[in-house]
């Protein structure tokens, strides 16, 4: 067991609103890799955030190499030997993969760039690492985890003692992960301290030495990964807290209608085979992991992003949704998981994105009847307790409950019958959520369906009927809320092939 | 179908092509056909003067286009250029014939001016963060109205070939015996080179790229983006100047308020050359092809019986096909 | 200050609009005085109002137009040559074909409402970048307005000849050197109808909404590919109408011309609150941006400058505009 490099200590941080990280611990050491693991919305990312310096933290020491620090920004870790390898790459894809290594610290001869000595020296360094690329090629060319493996060639060119990997195995392919472990263990033996974030159990089985485990932005605990199981690991994940009141059977009888019913749906990469049914008055959740697929499944179903093939029954009739305009007009609504960039204008007012999905219905003539307009926008601000002072207000004005109050007032206004809640109450405080959640009760019980993606465990288990849940883009199992439990989900949500 | 997909992908990846570069390729071709076609086409067109006066038009046009790149690479833009060129021409020329200056403090005030105004552009741009086009579209106005007020309004020309002070224009038409040879075919070639080296294998160029490319990853290197983002627009206007020093070498007679539109020659021959105006690529020598590419169908043109009014609908076309194609392209590449 | 803000009448108005207003007048006073200081004949003088107007009534059709387009967030460097190829094909049609004037009014708009629609077309479906598009077409609307009258240029019937009764759209003459400014009372109510189109129909509201924020409006179920080339379309129409205006006050257009015209007509959008970014947009606030650029070119020519100061200083307008548009949004996020 090797030496500590890096402590981090009570560390403390809080965004307006949460409470994001409560004296957490952290302990790195050389030559060790350390499992990084939580739920989402856990805290991990931001812990390492605060770390590199791209978030400040509040209270909490900082210990590296026996001295207390605290980086100024990203290339300040850098340069004292802390990486961090992003989930989202970094890269300048047009240059080529030396041109990317060595980008603001160009090796010159004279006044020009020496490229062939950076092209040798970023073939040193891969050789080093035994990753075949050519360091010629244009990053833009390569495979996504060729660029991550270029990113960490990046990391250690910086002489780093510290590397973060924060899920580098998401977009990468089974060949990919493997050789991206014999580099893990090459540098583990070089004595280099890892943290290695990810969700998925066997990767954690495989490559870490021990796991930290956080939730609900607080230090749970740290367990030898060859002496436990993946069992206790989950166990710690979800921990022994009693959940709000959690649904115990399903309110929907079995043989209610089926109205929307989809087969094999596939789009991209992140949808495979798909299939699912949606019965009337149901709220069917959706759980899994970060980068699932569920949000992808949800958009292709919607029209908002291209499908490559399957089938979509509504009402046991075929439909053929090709782009919005047709699912909301087979009466499909979306609540997008990204408010700002999908869901509202926020530069317009309550009672302009609430008409925005039925302008039909408040036209008089040509012209746009304003005043039904606001009396309508008005009547849902009162059922939906939106905290706005007029519907004239500007949405970017309200919290973020009351935005998202805002955009399901917009498909209420349509009268849906089908509704998608893609993390209905993401950024959203307590208060509101419950208020949230009355609201879906009370839509289903009128006879709406609902489908809920949820990243919440609490929530789904709250909430659902039935949870289907997703991993990788496969549906790996559905579940009647009866025999949903958090560990049952979660084994299904790292069920890998 | 499969098949032929994996003969062009051999030929994409033939050595000789990627050094080249399979859309310059492509343009060469192109450009070859255009010249065999008007020669067929008009008599008169194969013969030496055209050639000449295919080459009159393309220095001040390579000058633009070069300098415009910069300014795409960075995934920007520059409409002053156009009328930037001839206003500092003029700025230029009115030391020389109505204050009696000597030429080459003309010439350095001419490039003075362009770097200045390529400042104004790179500080808008770069600081204060206006979108490039808006921005360079406001100095195009100004540089168009200061050109004349400086001027008074009227026309004036840089000396001629055989007034005393005529010298210059041997830097690119030099006549020797009955011959007129196209010397600013020296000078192009020297800029082209100097400034692919700038663009490829120096701190500037490289960090220019790295602008248009990911912005956000440069700075996060620790890359003094702002500082370079301005380098590219002073490198533009550095460019305009020397276009103005060789538009008033070639053409007699310089006319305050004229010049707009002829950034959209130089803007276009880039992007046919292989720039994306959404920034990070393009190649020097690429916009030196598109800029010939142009220049022979701006004199070819008349060859075959279209003017003037022709040649602005054809360039239209072109420049719409050349940008359909850079969208449709990077559209691919996400 | 801030209970001025808050009074109703200020409020109803707009605070923005109201300076704008106080530098309309101050401008035209100023002009009034810098024309005594210097000499010249004085400004406050019916008939240059009436040259002032002449100016209005095209220009402002063009910024009305292009109000729409920014408001999407695209822009449109096409419409001043596109309002002389209007000009020039209809004007051709009339005086060399013998069409009748309503025709040729007719082919006027329609002619621009092409060159809209090929805009918004390629930038509403092909995503081209809308500089560089309406750019091209600015270049294919001199070009075709040129080979259409074989590089001649083209005077409309003057309000002596028998088809001459088009210029009371713009001006009806009283004698003694009065008229009455039909132009001015047609463009009130263009931009009457163009503020209730932006504000109370569909396609306004799904224009500046899909100028804020595209995706959320395509994810509500609405076609924004529609929507976004109306916008270009209605430009290009108002090009071709602002033609008649032109052809009206000036009688002469000339082939290869009209650039100048875009930037002042962009001025007058950006100055009276429209937002370049999209998203947001006034009439009213266009509507003055015209009044302004029009006194600011008659006083220019009043004082005896060239056109060239014009140049200059709607260049400056537009940089501080933008500049300051970008610092209020900044701000507010």
């Amino acid at each position: 067991m090797g030496e500590v490099i890096l402590t981090m200590k009570g560390i403390d941080k809080s965004f307006p609103g949460v409470h994001a990280l409560d004296h957490v611990d952290l302990e790195i050491r050389k030559g060790e890799v350390l499992a990084l693991m939580g739920e989402n919305g856990a805290g991990k990312s931001t812990l390492m955030k605060v770390l590199t310096g791209i978030y400040k933290k509040d209270e909490g020491t900082i210990t590296y190499e026996g001295k207390e620090v605290e980086f100024e920004n990203p290339s300040a870790a850098q340069d004292a030997g802390v990486v961090i390898v992003h989930q989202e790459l970094n890269m300048l894809s047009h240059l080529t993969v030396a041109q990317n290594i060595f980008i603001g610290r160009e090796i010159m001869k004279g006044k020009l760039i020496d490229d062939e000595k950076m092209n040798e020296e970023a073939k040193k360094l891969f050789d080093k690492l035994n990753i075949e690329i050519d360091p010629k090629e244009i990053m833009g060319n390569l495979t996504v985890g060729k660029q991550q493996m270029c990113e960490i060639a990046k990391a250690i060119s910086h002489d780093a003692k510290v590397i973060i990997f924060d899920e580098p195995s998401a977009a990468l392919t089974e060949a990919e992960i493997e050789e991206l472990f014999k580099i893990i263990r090459d540098l583990r033996d070089k004595q280099i301290g890892m943290v290695y974030i990810s969700h998925r159990m066997d990767e954690i089985k495989a490559i870490t030495d021990r796991v930290t485990v956080m939730r609900d932005g607080t230090y749970v605990g740290t367990l030898i990964t060859k002496d436990s199981t993946k069992d206790d690991i989950i166990n710690m994940m979800v921990g022994r807290v009693i959940y709000e009141d959690p649904k115990t059977e399903s309110a929907v009888p079995k043989d209610a209608p089926v109205v929307l019913k989809v087969e094999n749906l596939n789009a991209g990469k992140m949808v495979r085979n798909v299939s699912f049914e949606l019965r009337k008055g149901e709220i069917l959740g959706f759980s899994g992991l970060m980068g699932a697929g569920r949000t992808e499944t949800m958009r292709a179903l919607f029209g908002a992003d291209e499908k490559d093939s399957g089938d979509v029954y509504i009402n046991g009739k075929k439909v053929d949704i090709k782009c919005p305009q047709d699912a909301v007009k087979e009466g499909i609504g979306y609540l997008s998981e990204d408010r700002k960039r999908y869901g509202i204008v926020v530069a317009k007012s309550v009672a302009e994105n609430t008409s925005m999905a039925t302008m039909e219905n408040f036209m008089n003539g040509l012209f746009i009847n304003k005043k039904k307009e606001e009396e309508v926008s008005w009547q849902h601000v009162k059922a939906l307790k939106t905290k706005t002072p007029t519907v004239e207000t500007e949405v970017v004005n309200l919290s973020g409950g009351n935005q998202q109050k805002v955009v399901i007032a917009k498909w209420l206004t349509r009268d849906c019958d089908i509704l998608i809640f893609d993390e209905p109450t993401r950024g959203i405080d307590v208060g509101a959520k419950s208020e949230i959640y009355t609201l879906m009760n009370e839509l289903v019980a009128q006879g709406k369906s609902i489908i809920m993606v949820s990243s919440e465990m609490t929530e789904v288990l709250r909430m659902s009927d039935r949870v289907i849940v997703m991993c990788e883009g496969r549906k790996t199992g559905e579940l009647d809320i009866s025999e949903a439990t958090q560990e049952s989900i979660m084994h299904l949500a790292t069920q890998r092939d | 179908m499969a098949d032929n997909k994996k003969k062009s992908n051999a030929l994409t990846n033939n050595a000789l092509v990627k050094k080249i570069g399979g859309q310059q390729l492509v343009v060469i071709l192109v450009m070859i056909a255009l010249f065999i076609f008007f020669c067929v086409a008009s008599e008169s067109f194969g013969q030496y003067s055209t050639i000449v006066s295919i080459m009159d038009f393309s220095y001040y046009v390579t000058f633009i286009a070069i300098g415009v790149t910069f300014a795409l690479m960075t995934g920007g833009n520059d409409l002053s250029i156009g009328t930037g060129m001839v206003c500092y021409s003029l700025i230029g020329g009115f030391l020389i014939s109505k204050l009696g200056l000597p030429v080459g403090v003309g010439m350095i005030v001419t490039i003075l001016c362009g770097m200045l105004m390529g400042t104004l552009n790179g500080f808008l741009v770069a600081v204060l963060e206006l979108p490039p086009f808006i921005a360079t579209l406001c100095t195009m106005m100004i540089v168009r109205g200061l050109g004349s007020i400086i001027t008074g309004g009227v026309s004036l020309s840089w000396p001629a070939a055989d007034a005393a002070n005529g010298w210059f224009r041997s830097f690119f038409k030099m006549t020797v015996g009955n011959t007129k040879v196209p010397v600013g075919v020296v000078w192009i070639i020297l800029a082209v080179i100097i400034m692919s080296i700038i663009l490829t294998k120096t701190k500037p160029g490289r960090y220019i790229i790295a602008i248009g490319s990911n912005k956000e990853a440069a700075r996060l290197s620790g890359v003094n983006v702002i500082k370079w983002h301005m380098l590219a627009y002073i490198i533009c206007g550095f460019f305009t100047g020397l276009a103005g020093i060789a538009y008033a070498g070639t053409f007699q007679t310089l006319t305050p308020g004229t010049g707009a539109g002829l950034e959209l020659d130089a803007i276009c021959a880039a992007i046919i050359g292989g720039t994306s105006m959404y920034g990070g690529q393009g190649t020097i020598v690429g916009t030196l092809i598109g800029v010939f590419l142009m220049c022979i169908l701006k004199t070819g043109l008349p060859y075959i019986g279209l003017q003037a009014n022709w040649q602005q609908i054809i360039i239209g076309m072109v420049l719409i096909l050349a940008v359909l194609m850079d969208v449709l392209r990077t559209k691919k590449r996400a | 200050m801030e209970k001025f803000k808050q009074n109703p009448i200020v409020k109803k108005i707009g605070f923005n609009r109201l300076i704008l207003i106080g530098v309309l007048i101050l401008m035209y006073l100023a002009f009034g005085l810098f024309c005594s200081l210097m000499g010249r004949a004085t400004f406050f003088n019916i008939s240059r109002l009436y040259s002032a107007f002449n100016y209005t009534y095209f220009l402002g059709f063009l910024a009305l137009g292009v109000t729409f387009v920014i408001g999407t967030g695209g822009i449109d460097f096409s419409m001043g040559p596109v309002m002389f190829c209007s000009a020039l094909i209809s004007g051709y049609m009339l005086t060399k074909m013998n069409i009748p004037v309503v025709l040729a009014i007719l082919v006027s708009a329609l002619v621009g409402t092409l060159f809209g629609l090929f805009n918004g077309y390629l930038v509403a479906y092909w995503k081209m970048p809308s500089f560089i598009t309406s750019m091209a077409s600015m270049m294919l609307a001199k070009g075709i307005g040129s080979v259409f009258t074989k590089t001649q240029s083209v005077s409309w019937p003057s309000s002596m000849e028998a088809n001459g009764w088009y210029r009371n759209l713009v001006k009806i003459p009283l004698g003694g050197g009065l008229y009455i400014p039909t132009g001015l009372v047609i463009l009130a109510i263009a931009a009457v109808i163009c503020a209730t189109v932006l504000n109370n129909t569909k396609a306004g509201r799904y224009i500046l909404c899909l100028g804020s924020n595209k995706e959320a409006v395509r994810l509500s179920g609405v076609d924004v590919k529609v929507w976004e080339t109306l916008a270009y379309v209605i430009c290009g129409m108002m090009a071709g109408i602002a033609a008649i205006f032109y052809v009206g006050a000036y009688t002469t257009v000339q082939p290869g011309l009209g650039d100048q015209f875009n930037n002042e007509a962009i001025a007058s959008c950006v100055m009276g609150g429209t937002s370049m970014a999209g998203g947001v947009a006034s009439i009213g606030g266009t509507f003055i941006g015209v009044l302004i650029i029009s006194v600011l070119q008659e006083g220019i020519l009043a004082m005896g400058f060239q056109k060239d100061y014009q140049y200059v200083i709607t260049g400056i307008i537009v940089l501080v505009a933008v500049y300051a548009d970008i610092r209020s949004r900044k701000r507010r996020n």
